[in-house]
């Protein structure tokens, strides 16, 4: 029992640490999941922190700080990250009929009735596809395989991106012939290289005289700020009161059908959800405050199921967010790792139990909404307008370009350096030109890992 | 406007010929990187500072924590916690010393904005829908934010002008006609 008291207390104070860390992160635009939670998340496992604790961390992060990102999407205009992005349109709008406050309190409303309709169900569908388990793990190289041209299909590059992965994944492998050759065993690097590809390209870009002259500016941007609107007593509204029974209905219901998916990206799910409602609502006010609640409902409803089905069924990172921001919960070497050769697993997969992934997923959900909603109710404004007016974004590209040395140098030192260099380079790129987005990439990474042996072996 | 940052207070303001002159220098240094602007001269410093810092602060723990944890993997594993906060004190100092380079402008909302937004709703699919049709309990919403009558009124002077051009296409098509009758 006291073993269970202490586990319980240190899942509850890593929730606590992740809500808080990720509800201030949330509020800085254009920080990406997977560049903030994915280092963030590793370095809680490689400290040593109970299992538990690994995965509230990143469950109550992941949903505080998709509460705050509507933050400046409602009031500045500009996506949180790239889950905001399908819900710019109708918050610019609601900002513009001079609502902000309403489109903020829609979207965060909407997020936490899908979290916790989403996370009972994410764990229900893996239970149901747990039996499957083992004939998909014995499978995983091709099962990565097809993951991986389906997923470049689905991205905006299209054949491009499926082509593309060829040449891509050609350079991981050989990259880790030459760091193998020092003894020097990376996974971290890639992953970080992919998710901060598009700054290094960019700083490769600055330094040559031909794309500086395409990067000039002659006027600095202008954001506008809408206005604080506190319209009900006491310290914040209550979040099921703030939807009507439509809009609660429709998030519940979208949540539901997100939630069994675990392969899409939740952009596209959220768009095609957004659409399906938008066209059976009669009234314009009516038809945005409804699509927006229910989008920003089923991005965080595909973003639980995209962590938590593979991590619970399969143990192995199949889906766009397992493969990037919660990697670490799968492969945290040398603490977590997978061996699709031996078969042998060791990760939160093999460390929980499913009723433990429901217990805690719900507290994490919980906490995230305990810490965040309040917060973004009661100091949005004030929030956002110190990012916007005193938080440069040179300060942002400092604490990025250190750590991506820091992370890189601690895995491979100088080795591990100039493979991040390399591959975010690459991968900056081929995003920038193609849309071989950086979800396509981290399925490469795995298709060069797991895939490319089995491959050889075949053909051989 | 008067809450803008001091960069973006200086390219606006339309002062004297030495003021110019310092705008002038600022914004050909202005480039856009990673999806916002900045000081290409104050990008370099912030670049070499978040590395410089983190490392170093990486580097001297992984040296003076050696001394007396004698676990290799957890000294590095420390070390890299502490290189982290190295980069957020990257981070703090960069923030310190290079101010944004944004315009933020308190934006009320006016009326012209109200109905550019109320014309793009009217002209999606769906169009913009009846007020009549409305739920109470949205309808209450909508009376609190004060949306109801900017709605009503916009919805009927749709209704008016599509019954003034479907009114001005009868009697169009009435002299059409008598003019073709009087030129057979």
């Amino acid at each position: 029992m006291d073993a269970l008291a202490h586990q319980v207390l240190v899942a509850v104070s890593m929730g606590l640490i992740g809500a808080i860390v990720f509800a201030g992160i949330g509020l800085i635009s254009g920080t990406d999941e997977t560049t903030t939670l994915a280092p963030l998340t590793l370095l809680v496992a490689l400290l040593g922190v109970p299992p538990a604790g690994v995965f509230t961390f990143f469950m109550a992060g992941a949903v505080a700080k998709h509460m705050t990102h509507a933050i400046p999407t409602a009031l500045l205009g500009i996506p949180g990250d790239t889950l905001a992005a399908p819900l710019l349109q109708q918050a610019t709008m609601l900002r513009n009929l001079g609502v902000p406050h309403i489109a903020l309190r829609k979207m965060i409303s909407g997020a936490i009735i899908a979290a916790f309709v989403a996370v009972p169900l994410a764990v229900l569908f893996a239970v149901l596809l747990a039996p499957f388990g083992p004939s998909i793990s014995k499978a995983a190289p091709w099962v990565f395989l097809a993951a991986a041209v389906a997923i470049a299909y689905f991205s905006s590059g299209r054949w491009a991106s499926v082509l593309l992965l060829v040449p891509f994944v050609l350079v991981i492998v050989g990259l880790q012939a030459l760091t193998g050759k020092y003894g020097v065993k990376l996974s971290v690097s890639y992953f970080l290289g992919i998710a901060i590809g598009p700054l290094i390209a960019d700083l490769f870009s600055i330094l040559s005289p031909a794309d500086r002259a395409t990067m000039r500016r002659d006027r600095v941007k202008t954001f506008s700020l809408a206005p604080d609107v506190k319209s009900w007593s006491g310290y914040f509204p209550n979040p099921l009161k703030v939807l009507d029974r439509t809009q609660r209905n429709w998030t519940i219901a979208t949540a539901a059908v997100s939630s069994a998916t675990f392969v899409f990206s939740p952009v596209a799910m959220t768009v095609v959800m957004g659409e399906l409602v938008g066209s059976r609502i009669k009234h314009a006010y009516h038809r945005l405050t409804t699509v927006i609640a229910a989008r920003n409902g089923v991005t965080e409803a595909t973003y639980i199921a995209e962590a938590l089905i593979p991590l619970i069924a399969f143990g192995l990172p199949l889906s766009p967010v397992a493969a990037g921001p919660a990697a670490p919960l799968f492969n945290a070497p040398p603490r977590f790792f997978v061996d699709t050769a031996t078969g042998h697993m060791n990760n939160l997969h093999t460390l929980m139990t499913s009723w433990e992934f429901l217990g805690y997923g719900l507290a994490s959900v919980v906490l995230a909404a305990l810490i965040a909603y309040p917060f973004s109710m009661n100091y949005a404004h004030r929030a956002a307008s110190f990012v916007a007016r005193r938080l440069s974004h040179e300060a942002i590209i400092a604490t990025f370009a250190g750590l991506i040395v820091v992370i890189s140098v601690w895995e491979g030192q100088l080795l591990g350096f100039l493979v991040i260099v390399t591959i975010g380079l690459l991968g900056g790129l081929l995003s920038r030109r193609f849309g071989f987005n950086t979800g396509v990439q981290f399925m490469g990474y795995y298709a060069a890992v797991l895939s490319v042996p089995a491959l050889t072996k075949l053909i051989a | 406007m008067e809450h803008s940052v001091l960069d973006a207070d200086e390219a606006l303001s339309p002062a004297s010929v030495g003021m110019t002159a310092a705008v002038d220098a600022q914004t050909s240094h202005l480039v856009e990187v990673w999806g916002d602007t900045v000081d290409i001269r104050h990008l370099a410093w912030s670049v070499a500072l978040g590395i410089g810092i983190s490392l170093g602060a990486f580097f001297s723990a992984n040296y003076f924590l050696a001394l007396y944890v004698h676990d290799a993997a957890m000294t590095r594993a420390y070390a890299m916690l502490v290189g982290l906060a190295g980069c957020l004190i990257a981070g703090a100092v960069c923030a310190k010393l290079f101010k944004p380079k944004r315009v933020v402008v308190d934006q009320s909302s006016d009326t012209a904005r109200r109905e550019e937004v109320l014309d793009q709703l009217a002209g999606e699919a769906g169009g913009l829908g009846f007020v009549s049709d409305l739920p109470l309990a949205v309808a209450t919403e909508m009376k609190e934010l004060g949306l109801y009558d900017v709605f009503l009124k916009h919805e009927q002077r749709i209704d008016a002008s599509k019954r003034a051009l479907d009114e001005g296409r009868v009697t169009t098509d009435a002299i059409e006609e008598n003019t073709s009758k009087e030129s057979s």
